[in-house]
This record gives structure tokens, sequence and C-alpha cells, in this order.
């Protein structure tokens, strides 16, 4: 990995991904020559039709799919990631999961206790991740994610499979996250003003292979509000992009 | 009455329907038997060659379940020791246990090392293969999980390989103990001159079926408070986090 510019913590150059369907053998070409550049505490939102290779590209920024052409640039950040599903360790208690990835990262076990105040699950700290609902073990994800003091916040529509008053906590949660220190993230969601309200740039991929169809810089003090009128306009032109 | 102890009454009661209407020596009745049975409790005999016969299931087993950890854990990682050792795991489990009590009869002779080694001969492939397929079925999402997280080593162990192995520890352990005692069974038959095995070939020699009888009994009694009592806590405690679905 070659020294990266001071201030570009992602660069993904000419990179491209091909799968193979286990069962006909079919190839698919998910990416191919896809370049992206985030700079160091940039939030960049990926929106995109299902099955795009959102994820995939996820995947290869956190180090667990190798591209087949291209090259990445990533430091050694320390990552808080929250997968598309929850990948919790359903035989420890809630507190337990976020406990573990603390001491991982040598942090103080007690941070747990805060960050699941924050999203809501105090009453469930001692409680094994089978009681909870999927939306439930999913904050116990974004909790896990966001109590590690991660420099690279990687986050696979986090915040879909909740509720629209607990969704809007948690985005307020992620917005508090950056305004302590920004730090470098890519988020992955369906929700254009979720993009708008909380990126820097909002990247609308299309097409197979992924190319960038529209990109949209939002130059915003946080904390946004999602009643802006700007950033209502600019989910308009997302939608529009999308389409 | 539990339905347990109605079992035991009745299947004591058809036996010794049966002693009465067979009336013969071959088919003794249910209170010589216990006559038997209380004989060998009483003078110690059973406790001395059960010890032994446990001693030696133990250290058999124990020497399977380090070899079939280390060769399961193997090939569940390694396509080529999968492989490899597929074939051996599957010759290994079509091998009757007899063949293996006879082989280490005739390699070993009379030491500690004979029923020891046949012990875990014949649970060995067993315990590998259903170790193989947990190390398979461990999902592999959990692992991505534990790697971007940078879990160490000793917590993966700790955390994640080992609970999610649990369930296929268990049914080896399960699986290796029942082969295991099976088998010293018949290599004290054939090959030594103490433990369970032996009083049995002792009372089939005297065509003592009541002892044969009351040696058994004790012997099915004891492994099944093992396999059922002891096992089934140990693993009811690993899967205490399942339960709370059901609650
Ligand atoms: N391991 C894999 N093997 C084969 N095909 C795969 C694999 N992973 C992803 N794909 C394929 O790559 C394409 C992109 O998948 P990806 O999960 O990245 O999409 P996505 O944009 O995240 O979609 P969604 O919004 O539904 O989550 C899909 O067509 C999928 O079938
Ligand atoms: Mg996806």
């Amino acid at each position: 990995m070659s020294e990266l510019a001071t201030t570009t913590a992602i660069r993904l150059d000419g990179v491209g991904k091909t799968f193979v369907d286990a069962r006909t053998g079919a190839p698919q070409t998910v990416l191919d020559g896809f370049s992206l550049t985030v700079d160091e505490g940039e939030l960049v939102a990926l929106v995109g039709a299902s099955g795009t290779g959102k994820t995939t590209l996820l995947h290869i920024v956190a180090g667990l799919s190798t591209p087949d052409r291209g090259t990445v640039e990533i430091g050694r950040p320390r990552l808080g990631v929250v997968f598309q599903q929850p990948r919790l360790l359903d035989w420890l208690p809630v507190r337990q999961n976020v406990v573990l990835a603390l001491e991982a990262a040598g942090l103080d076990p007690d941070a747990a206790d805060t960050v699941l105040e924050a999203v809501g699950l105090t009453r469930y700290a001692g409680s094994y991740p089978s009681v909870l609902s999927g939306g439930q073990r999913q904050r116990v994800a974004v909790a896990r994610a966001f109590a590690v003091e991660p420099d690279l916040v990687l986050l696979d529509e986090p915040f879909s499979a909740l509720d629209e008053l607990t969704a809007r906590k948690l985005r307020l949660l992620l917005q508090e996250l950056w305004m302590s220190r920004p730090r470098t993230g890519l988020l992955v969601t369906h929700n254009p003003l979720e993009a708008a309200l909380l990126a820097d740039r909002v990247l609308v991929l299309a097409g197979s292979p992924a190319r960038v169809a529209a990109e949209h810089r939002i130059e915003r003090e946080r904390p946004r509000s999602a009643e802006d009128p700007y950033l209502f306009d600019l989910h308009t032109r997302i939608v529009a992009a999308l389409a | 009455m539990g339905p347990a102890a109605l079992f035991v009454v009745l299947a004591a009661a058809a036996w010794q329907l049966m002693a009465v209407l067979v009336d013969s020596v071959l088919v003794p009745g249910v209170g010589d038997v216990a006559g038997e049975l209380v004989g060998i409790v009483v003078d110690g005999s059973f406790a001395q060659h059960l010890g032994i016969t446990v001693l030696r299931v133990a250290l058999g087993f124990a020497l399977a379940f380090v070899v079939a950890v280390a060769a399961g854990i193997a090939m569940g990682r390694n396509e080529f020791v999968r492989r490899f050792g597929e074939p051996a795991v599957l010759l290994g489990l079509t091998i009757p246990g007899l063949v293996w009590a006879l082989l280490c009869v005739i390699w070993f002779g009379v030491g500690l090392a004979n029923p020891v080694i046949a012990v875990a001969l014949s649970s060995a492939p067993a315990l590998a293969l259903t170790i193989y397929q947990g190390v398979r079925s461990v999902d592999p999402d959990l692992l991505e999980m534990a790697h971007v997280y940078r879990f160490s080593r000793t917590t993966r162990l700790r955390r994640l390989w080992l609970p999610a192995l649990a369930p296929s520890l268990f049914a080896g352990a399960r699986l290796g103990l029942s082969l295991g005692w099976k088998v010293i069974v018949l290599v004290e038959v054939f090959g030594m001159s103490s433990g369970v095995g032996y009083q049995l070939n002792n009372a089939f020699a005297e065509q003592n079926v009541a002892a044969v009888l009351a040696w058994t009994l004790l012997f099915a009694v004891v492994m099944a408070v093992l396999e059922y009592g002891v096992l089934q806590g140990l693993e009811r405690r690993a899967g205490r986090w399942r339960k709370a679905v059901i609650v």
C-alpha cells in the first residue's frame, strides 16, 4: 500500500469485481474500472438500486473482499461497521457484544453503557440478542460501531429496519458522532433524504457494472435538519437521478 | 409415578412374567438378578471393575477428542486437508468396533495401551466428522465481523469458535462415548483380566445369566447417567442463550 496524501482516506482506482454464480457458473461483473476517492473526515453516501454493488463496494473497503482488478488504498483505520445484517454473537448478552468490540479496540468496556443508552437499549443490555426485534438488533450493531471511536465508519443501510422516530434519533446520533470529530465514512442507504441529511457527498450508483450516475456535494453545517428546504430540494434531485 | 419409573416397573414385571412362563435356569427371575446386583455392589467388585473400565474409556476418549478436534478443525478450514482426511474418516466410520477390539488385543496385548487405543480408534472418526461439520457451519458473517473489529485470537476462540462449535462438540462427545463404551467391553472380553467386560466374560463362562444381566444393567445405568446426566447438564448450560427464544 503506497503513501496517501494527507487528506485522502480512501482511494479506489479502476476497481473491478466479478462474481461467478456457484450454480450456473455465469459470471457477473458488479464493478469494473470503478474509482472513488474519499477525503479524511468526509462522509459519502451511496444510493442506488438493489443489486448495483453497494455492499460489494463496502466489503472491499472493509478489507473483507479483494477486488479482481484495480487498486485499493486505505491505511489501517479503526473500523466501525454496521453490516446489512446485525451480525451479533447470539450466545452473548447485548452489552457483552458491544464490550468485546471495545476491548478489542483497547477502550473502556463501560463505554458500552453510554452508547446503549444512546440507542435506547439500556433495558436490554443484559438480554440475549434472540429476544430482541430486528430493529433492536440493528441498533445493537449501530451501538457497537459507534462505541469503538472509529476512524472509518462503514454503514450498510443501518437505519432501514427502524421505525421513523427511532431512525431520526439515530440519524441525530450519527450527526453528533461527526460533530464530536469528523470521521471518514461510507453510508449505504435507500433513503435519499437520509443521504442528503447526513452525507457530505452523495453518489448515485447505477448500472451493471456500477458507475456513478450522479454526484452531489452538500456543504451544510451539522447538525442539519430534515426540514431544511435546501436538503429537501437536493433529495428530489437524488430521486430524479435514481429514476 | 413418573413415566420413567413406570417403564422400569413394567419392564421388570414383563421380565418376571417371562421368567415364570419359560421356567428355565437360562432366564433367571427378577429376584435372582437383583440378588446378583446387590451382591456385586456390596462386595465392591462392581465399583472396582467399573472404575477400571471407566478409566480406560476416559483415556481413550480423551485421546480421540484431542485428535478429532484438531483433525475436524483442519478439515473444516482447509480444502486439501478435507479431501485428504475424508476417506480416512469415512473408512473409519464403517469399520466395526469389534475389528478394532480384535486388532488391538493382538497388537498391544494386555497393557493399558490396548483398550485406550481401541476406544480412541473407534470413536475418533465419528467425533472428527461431527466437529468438521460444526466448523463448516460456523457463520462466515460472524468471522467477518470479528475480523473488522480486530478480535484477538483468544477472543475469537473463546467467544466465537467455542460457542459456535459447542453443539457439535457435545454431539460428538455423546457419539464418541457411546461407541467407546461398546468397544471397551469387547476388548475386555477378549484380552483383559479386569473391567466390566472381563466380568461379563466370567459370568458367560459360568453360564450365570443373572450375573450377565446384573453387570450389564449396572454398567448401562452408569453410562446413561454419564451421557444424559452429565453431558446434557453441561450442554444445557452452554445453550442457555437459546432458551431465551422460547421464554
Ligand atoms: N458472494 C457473491 N457471490 C455471487 N454473487 C454475488 C456475491 N455477492 C454479491 N453478488 C452479486 O453482486 C451483485 C451486487 O450485490 P451487492 O450485495 O453489492 O448489492 P447491493 O447494491 O448492496 O444491493 P442491496 O441494495 O439489495 O443491498 C448482486 O447481483 C449479487 O447477486
Ligand atoms: Mg447491500
